[in-house]
């Protein structure tokens, strides 16, 4: 396997990349030095200033892209036409032309492609799937989940370092949404999975720090197989608060999913101290992608998923009121 | 010693905030008698943050103070709100996200990224440590300075009030490279520019939460008020290695006289941070450096 891009979340999937068992990570490319020296000390010999020299290496038969959303189009294009198999973190695109575009590109060259939503690689948001389909909340008719932080402005590392923020992140054409396609497209693809096809949305934007880009939405889904949600993302808060509330006619559940508890952070970290390794999402999802080429199978989230997702994203942005 | 006043305002409303920044100026007998043709203005907009976390100075109080000088001296100087590049906050991002260009368009007043000005490169011996700031040439062309700064806890140095906020005067972007001997930086930007006021935006604080105290402090020390501002927060002043040093180099006086709102008033109002707090706070950072460094 080869990496392309190394920073904030390009980090993380090079960290659990060394510890997949199927798959071996060949190579990375980065524009930035730091991140290429990171890579080296974690032992990977073939770096690239330029991913092209990745893609031209034959050794790597899939890539994992984590790019700014303004290079997904061209990365995405240049991979599928050197035969690799691509996954993708999200959103698939800035845009649905854009992401048909892509589509089509990955069909014209025969490669897989999957996408990185790893809240669809939570335990505890596989099992609600898995209720959900056993009919254990009746009917679902309300649900409502909230994922809202400080965005790209949130410290990293979990440590209060503020951390300088990327100048495509501050800007429409480049980022294509706000929050509402960082935080949102991961609780719509989320729903979608849960529920099936939206039907119809609409959506209240926030703008309260004056940029182009909306920095809270809140969007109503009506989904075909009958359940309304709300989805509330938000890029305006120094704190952190992950949810779902899930309202049927036989149960409801109201499910906390970030931060975590303290206790729960102790153990994390003693085990990585340790050197235990623990499976989270960003792994398991990766593990799961090699499986799928291992054994020919169709990646999910896939990029048909990812225009859906694109797609519902474009509608609340038509069907949008701003309050302001 | 120098003279630290306390007001509250009665709500939140513009005209209580001015009436509330005017008595504070006069409860430190602050003149308006004077000649200004230049002000420079310098908030705390330390990053992205909205002002209602208590963070970064208000843009209302920075209108309000605006007005204040405006309607007070007998000329109408310039005014210029400014702010400097940070390692992780750019000012043209920062000075639309947190409502500032509303303000210059309102009041017709300037918005200066320090970064971008002409500077002189000034080297300063403090505590042992050569430093070497970047000053705005603005600084020597102005008649007039105030400080407004936020009043909260900093890891690092213990409190960031007034001698803090004057850190983003030095143009340099780059300022974590000062992070080795921040309490020095400090004291050294304090030495080559001194503010003629200090006016604290206590609207909402930030101690161990956030809280709307609709306070306003105002000095002509800053060394006094930061001092007084450390005594709101349960610090002792002489605990605060930076306000130590700043007294050694006579930037400002460690005493001060509290005058205006009861000073046991404020003080039981602030969010300080319990001693219950202070030891969660010394366990979570040896934990950090145990896991995280």
């Amino acid at each position: 396997m080869g990496l392309i891009g190394i920073g904030g979340q390009g980090r993380i999937h090079l960290r659990n990349c060394l510890r997949l068992k199927k798959a071996k990570l060949i190579g990375v490319a980065d524009i930035s030095e730091t991140s290429l020296k990171f890579a080296k000390k974690l032992g990977i010999r073939n770096v690239y200033k330029n991913y092209d020299d990745l893609l031209s290496n034959q050794q790597i038969d899939a890539v994992i892209i984590s790019l700014p959303n303004f290079l997904h189009f061209e990365s995405v294009t240049k991979a599928a036409e050197a035969g690799k198999d691509i996954f993708l973190e999200k959103p698939l695109a800035r845009n649905v032309a854009e992401g048909r575009k892509i589509l089509s590109n990955v069909k014209r060259n025969g490669v897989k492609l999957m996408l990185g939503y790893n809240m669809r690689f939570t335990t505890t948001l596989r099992k609600l799937h898995e209720k959900i389909a056993d009919g254990f909340f009746g009917e679902v008719e309300i649900v409502q989940a909230t994922n809202v932080s400080h965005g790209p402005f949130t410290p990293k590392g979990g440590i209060k370092t503020l951390r300088s923020v990327p100048s495509w992140w501050f800007n429409k054409d480049l980022a294509g949404g706000g929050a509402l396609l960082d935080l949102g497209s991961h609780l719509i693809n989320l729903l979608s999975w849960y529920f099936g096809e939206v039907k119809n949305v609409e959506s209240y934007l926030g703008y309260k720090f004056n940029m182009e880009l909306e920095d809270s939405a809140i969007c109503i889904l009506k989904f075909r197989t009958g359940p309304l949600a709300t989805i509330n993302v938000g890029w305006f808060s120094k704190d952190l608060i992950q949810s779902i509330q899930i309202c049927g006619t036989a149960k409801n559940l109201s499910m906390h999913l970030s931060p975590p508890s303290i206790s729960h952070l102790i153990f994390r970290d003693i085990r990585r101290k340790l050197g235990i390794f623990k499976y989270d999402s960003y792994y398991t999802e990766l593990k799961y992608f090699v499986e799928c080429l291992w054994n020919d199978a169709s990646p999910s989230p896939s990029g048909e998923e990812g225009l859906s997702d694109l797609q519902v994203i474009s509608m609340a942005y038509k069907h949008s009121h701003n309050l302001a | 010693m120098s003279l630290v006043s306390f007001v509250r305002a009665n709500d939140s409303s513009i005209d209580a905030l001015k009436k509330a920044i005017k008595r504070s100026l006069n409860l430190i007998r602050f003149s308006f008698a004077r000649s200004i043709n230049k002000i420079v203005i310098k908030p705390n907009m330390c990053y992205y943050y909205p002002p209602s976390t208590g963070e970064v100075t208000s843009p209302q109080f920075v209108s309000a103070v605006i007005d204040i000088f405006r309607e007070n001296l007998s000329i109408n100087p310039d005014f210029f709100i400014v702010e400097s590049d940070a390692s992780a906050m750019k000012c043209k991002y920062v000075f639309k996200m947190l409502g500032y260009h509303r303000i210059a368009k309102e009041k017709n007043v300037k918005l200066i990224n320090l970064s971008e000005e002409k500077n002189k490169i000034v080297d300063i011996k403090v505590n042992g440590w050569y430093l070497r700031f970047y000053i705005p040439e603005i600084f020597h062309e102005s008649d007039f300075l105030i400080n407004v700064p936020k009043i909260k806890y900093m890891a690092d140095v213990k409190i960031t009030c007034a001698l803090k906020n004057m850190y983003g005067c030095n143009a340099y972007p780059r300022k974590s490279i000062y992070h080795v001997a921040l309490n020095e930086a400090i004291v050294g930007i304090n030495k080559i520019i001194k503010p003629d006021l200090v006016i604290v935006d206590g609207l909402i604080v930030y101690g161990k939460n956030t809280r709307r105290l609709n306070l306003v402090m105002a000095s002509k020390d800053p060394v006094a008020l930061d001092a007084a501002a450390s005594n709101v927060m349960g610090i002792d002043p002489t605990s605060v290695h930076q306000l130590v040093l700043a007294s050694k180099e006579n930037i400002g006086n460690l005493e001060f006289i509290p005058v205006g709102e009861a000073f046991s008033y404020v003080k039981q109002s602030f969010p300080a941070k319990s001693v219950k707090d202070k030891i969660r706070e010394t366990l979570a950072s040896t934990y950090l450096r145990i896991f995280h460094e």
